[in-house]
C-alpha cells in the first residue's frame, strides 16, 4: 500500500466505526426520549425503568460515537490539510456550525441527563433528553451539508486557487443533501428499532420475567423500523436523480462502489418486505411467538451492515475526487506525509478504536443480558432499593 | 469580524484548558488521591458530571480551526503529526475509562480502567505541553524533545494543583483532607490556563493573518451568534446543578 492507500484505509476504517455507533445514537435517542416524556406524564414506573434500561444502551453505545468522532475531526488536518487548504473557506463553515452549534450543546445536555437522575426537576429532566435530541439531528444535518458539498460543491467558486464561499442557500440545498440527510435518518430509527426489536425478542426467547417491558418494546422497535425503513428506502429511490445529474459515473467506475450499492439494496429490499408484510401485520402478536425470537436476533446487525455498505458506496464512488470534479484525493493528501506517518497513526487509531468497539458491544449484550433491574443509569433513586433486592435474588 | 472569531477561539482554547486541567489532574492523581477502590470511585464521582462539559471546548476549539482558521487548522495539526495522534489515543483511552470502569463488575475491571485513566491523563498533559511549546517555536523543529518535555511536566503539574484544588472544592476535607473556596478554584484555572493564554497572545498577528475570508466568518458569525447564549447557560447550569452545595451524589454515580 502507498502512503494515499494508508490514508484512505484510515478515513474508511475510523468512519466506518463511527458511523456503526452514530446509526445507533440518532435512532435510539428520540426512542429514549419519548419513554423518557411517556414516564414524566404517566408516572408509570414502567416507563421509568425503559428509559433507563434503554437510555443504558444509548449512552454506552455513545461512548464510541464520540471517541471515533474525535478520530474524523481531527484526521482531516492530519491527513487532509489539502482540503482546508483549498475549500476550507467552504467545508470548514458547516463543521465549525456542527461543532459549537450542535455537538457543544448534545454533550453538554447529555451530560447533565446522565448525572442530572434524581437531581433535576421532572420536566427539566426530560427537556435535556429532548435537547440532546435535537443536536443530535442538528449535527446530522451539518455533517451532511459537510459531506454533500464533496458530492457536489455548490455555492462555491474557485478564487485565486481556492474555493471562496459565494452562496449559502445553495450550500444548504445541496441536491446531494435534500434526499441524502432523511435516508441516514431513517436508517438510523430503522437500526435503533432493530435493536429495540432485538434485544426484546431475546429477552423474551430466554427469560420470562420482564413481560410487560419487553412486549411493549419489541412492538416499539417495529414500529419505529417500519417508519424508518418507509424513510429510507423512500428518500433512497430520491437519490437516483441528482446522482446522476452530479456523479453520472459514480456506480461505473470503482467495483467496491457498484458492490456496497448493489448489496446494500439487496438487504434494505428484502428487510423491509418483511418488516412491511410480516412484522409490522403481526406486531400485536410477535411478543408471543417465541419460534420467531431468534430470527429477529439473527435480523438485528443487518441494518448496521446496510448503513455501511450504503456509506461505501457514497464515498468511493467518488473516487479518485474528495470534491467531485475540484480536487483529487491525492492532491488533498497533506504535503510531506510518509507512509511510516499513517501506517503509524493507522495501527494506533484502528487498533485501539478497534478493540474499544469491541468491548463497548460486549458492554451493550451484559447490559441487556442482566436486564433492566441491573441498570446503572439513574440508579440510587427512591424506588431503587426494591429494584437492587430483586437483582440480587437471581 | 476576524477579531471577533480570534476572541472565540481563544475563549475556548483557554476554557478548555481550565475546565479540562482539573479533570485530567484528577485523573493523573486518581491512584494517589483514591488509594482504594471506593477512594478512586468517589474521586471519579466528583468529576463525571463535569467531564463531558468540559471536553467538549476542545472539539470546538478544532472546529472553529476548521472553519474560522483552515490555512492554520492544517498546518498546525500536521506539523503536530505525532503529538495529536497521542493526545488524541490518550483521549480515547482516558474517556473509554470513565465509561466503561463500572460497566462490569469485578475489582481488576475496575482498577484496569483507573490505572488507563491515569496513564492517558499523563498522556493527555504531556502532549499539550509538548504541544504548546512546539507551537511557540513555529513549528521549526522536532516536535519532541527536552523544551517539549519540561512544557509537558509545567502543564501536567498545573493540571494536578487544579484537580486537587476541584476536589477539595467540591468533596471538601473529604478526599485531600483540605478545603477549597471557589475563588482558589478559579484562581488554579487561570493558572491552568496561562500556557494556552500566553501562547495565543504571542501567535494573535499570525492567527488573524490566516483567518477565512469575512464571507465565509459572517455566516459563521449569523449561525452561531444566536446560539451564544445557549451555550452559555447550558455550561452555567452544569455548575450550579452539580456545585458542592447540593445534595448528596446519588450512589453509585454512572461513571
Amino acid at each position: 500500500m502507498d502512503v494515499l492507500d494508508l490514508a484512505r484505509t484510515q478515513f474508511a476504517v475510523t468512519g466506518s466505526l463511527h458511523f456503526l455507533f452514530v446509526v445507533l445514537t440518532l435512532g435510539l435517542a428520540p426512542l429514549v426520549a419519548i419513554m423518557h416524556t411517556r414516564h414524566a406524564v404517566t408516572g408509570l414506573p414502567v416507563h421509568e425503568r425503559m428509559t433507563r434500561f434503554w437510555g443504558q444502551v444509548y449512552v454506552i453505545n455513545y461512548a464510541l460515537g464520540i471517541l471515533t468522532g474525535l478520530v474524523m475531526e481531527f484526521q482531516f488536518g492530519l491527513n487532509w490539510s489539502g482540503l482546508s487548504h483549498y475549500a476550507g473557506d467552504v467545508f470548514g463553515a458547516p463543521l465549525a456550525v456542527e461543532t459549537l452549534g450542535a455537538f457543544f450543546l448534545e454533550s453538554t445536555f447529555l451530560g447533565l441527563w446522565i448525572f442530572g437522575w434524581h437531581r433535576l426537576p421532572k420536566w427539566l429532566h426530560v427537556a435535556c433528553i429532548w435537547l440532546v435530541t435535537l443536536t443530535a439531528y442538528l449535527s446530522a444535518f451539518w455533517i451532511m451539508v459537510a459531506n454533500a458539498f464533496l458530492q457536489n460543491p455548490a455555492g462555491a467558486v474557485e478564487r485565486g486557487g481556492h474555493l471562496v464561499l459565494t452562496d449559502v442557500g445553495a450550500l444548504l440545498a445541496n441536491p446531494m443533501l435534500l434526499a441524502a440527510l432523511p435516508h441516514v435518518i431513517g436508517a438510523a430509527l430503522w437500526a435503533g428499532g432493530f435493536v429495540l426489536m432485538g434485544a426484546s425478542a431475546y429477552r423474551l426467547f430466554t427469560g420470562t420475567d420482564e413481560r410487560e417491558f419487553f412486549t411493549r418494546s419489541l412492538r416499539m422497535g417495529v414500529i419505529t423500523a417500519l417508519l424508518g425503513s418507509l424513510l429510507t428506502v423512500g428518500s433512497g429511490y430520491f437519490q437516483f436523480a441528482p446522482v446522476a445529474e452530479f456523479q453520472p459515473d459514480k456506480f461505473q467506475g470503482d467495483p467496491l462502489a457498484g458492490i456496497g450499492l448493489g448489496f446494500m439494496i439487496l438487504i434494505g429490499q428484502s428487510l423491509q418486505m418483511v418488516i412491511l408484510f410480516v412484522l409490522a401485520p403481526t406486531v400485536y402478536w410477535l411478543p408471543r411467538w417465541r419460534w420467531a425470537h431468534p430470527i429477529l436476533m439473527l435480523m438485528t446487525p443487518l441494518p448496521f451492515l446496510a448503513a455501511i455498505l450504503g456509506w461505501l458506496a457514497r464515498e468511493v464512488g467518488r473516487q479518485p475526487w474528495l470534491i467531485q470534479g475540484r480536487l483529487t484525493v491525492a492532491d488533498a493528501m497533506s504535503p510531506g506525509l510518509t507512509s511510516g506517518m499513517v501506517a503509524a497513526s493507522l495501527v494506533a487509531f484502528a487498533g485501539v478504536l478497534g478493540l474499544l468497539a469491541v468491548a463497548d458491544y460486549a458492554l451493550i449484550v451484559r447490559t441487556v443480558r442482566r436486564g433492566p433491574a441491573a441498570v446503572a443509569l439513574g440508579a440510587g433513586g427512591p424506588a431503587d432499593s426494591t429494584e437492587r433486592a430483586h437483582a440480587l435474588s437471581h | 469580524m476576524d477579531i471577533l472569531w480570534l476572541g472565540a477561539l481563544a475563549l475556548l482554547l483557554t476554557g478548555y484548558f481550565a475546565l479540562a486541567g482539573f479533570d485530567i489532574g484528577l485523573g493523573m492523581l486518581l491512584p494517589a488521591l483514591g488509594g482504594n477502590q471506593e477512594g478512586r470511585d468517589r474521586v471519579v464521582a466528583a468529576m463525571a458530571p463535569f467531564v463531558l462539559a468540559n471536553e467538549v471546548w476542545l472539539v470546538a476549539v478544532a472546529g472553529v480551526l476548521f472553519g474560522a482558521f483552515p490555512a492554520v487548522e492544517g498546518e498546525v495539526l500536521y506539523g503536530l503529526y505525532p503529538l495529536v495522534v497521542s493526545l488524541l489515543v490518550s483521549w480515547i483511552l482516558r474517556d473509554a475509562g470513565l465509561w466503561f470502569r463500572r460497566r462490569a463488575d469485578g475489582r481488576a475491571w475496575r482498577a484496569g480502567w483507573d490505572w488507563t485513566i491515569c496513564v492517558a491523563s499523563y498522556g493527555l498533559a504531556l502532549s499539550w505541553g509538548m504541544a504548546l511549546v512546539a507551537m511557540a517555536g513555529g513549528l521549526a523543529g522536532p516536535v519532541i524533545g527536552l523544551p517539549g518535555l519540561a512544557g509537558g511536566a509545567v502543564v501536567a503539574g498545573l493540571f494536578a494543583l487544579h484537580g486537587w484544588t476541584f476536589v477539595s472544592w467540591r468533596l471538601p476535607g473529604q478526599v485531600t483532607g483540605a478545603r477549597r473556596t471557589g475563588r482558589a478554584l478559579l484562581l488554579t484555572a487561570c493558572a491552568a490556563a496561562a500556557p494556552a493564554a500566553a501562547l495565543l497572545a504571542a501567535l494573535a498577528p499570525w492567527l488573524l493573518a490566516h483567518a477565512a475570508p469575512d464571507e465565509t466568518l459572517s455566516v459563521l458569525s449569523v449561525m452561531i451568534l444566536p446560539l451564544t447564549p445557549v451555550m452559555v447557560g447550558a455550561q452555567v447550569w452544569v455548575w450550579r446543578t452539580f456545585g458542592p452545595r447540593r445534595a448528596a451524589d446519588p450512589t453509585p454515580s454512572f461513571f
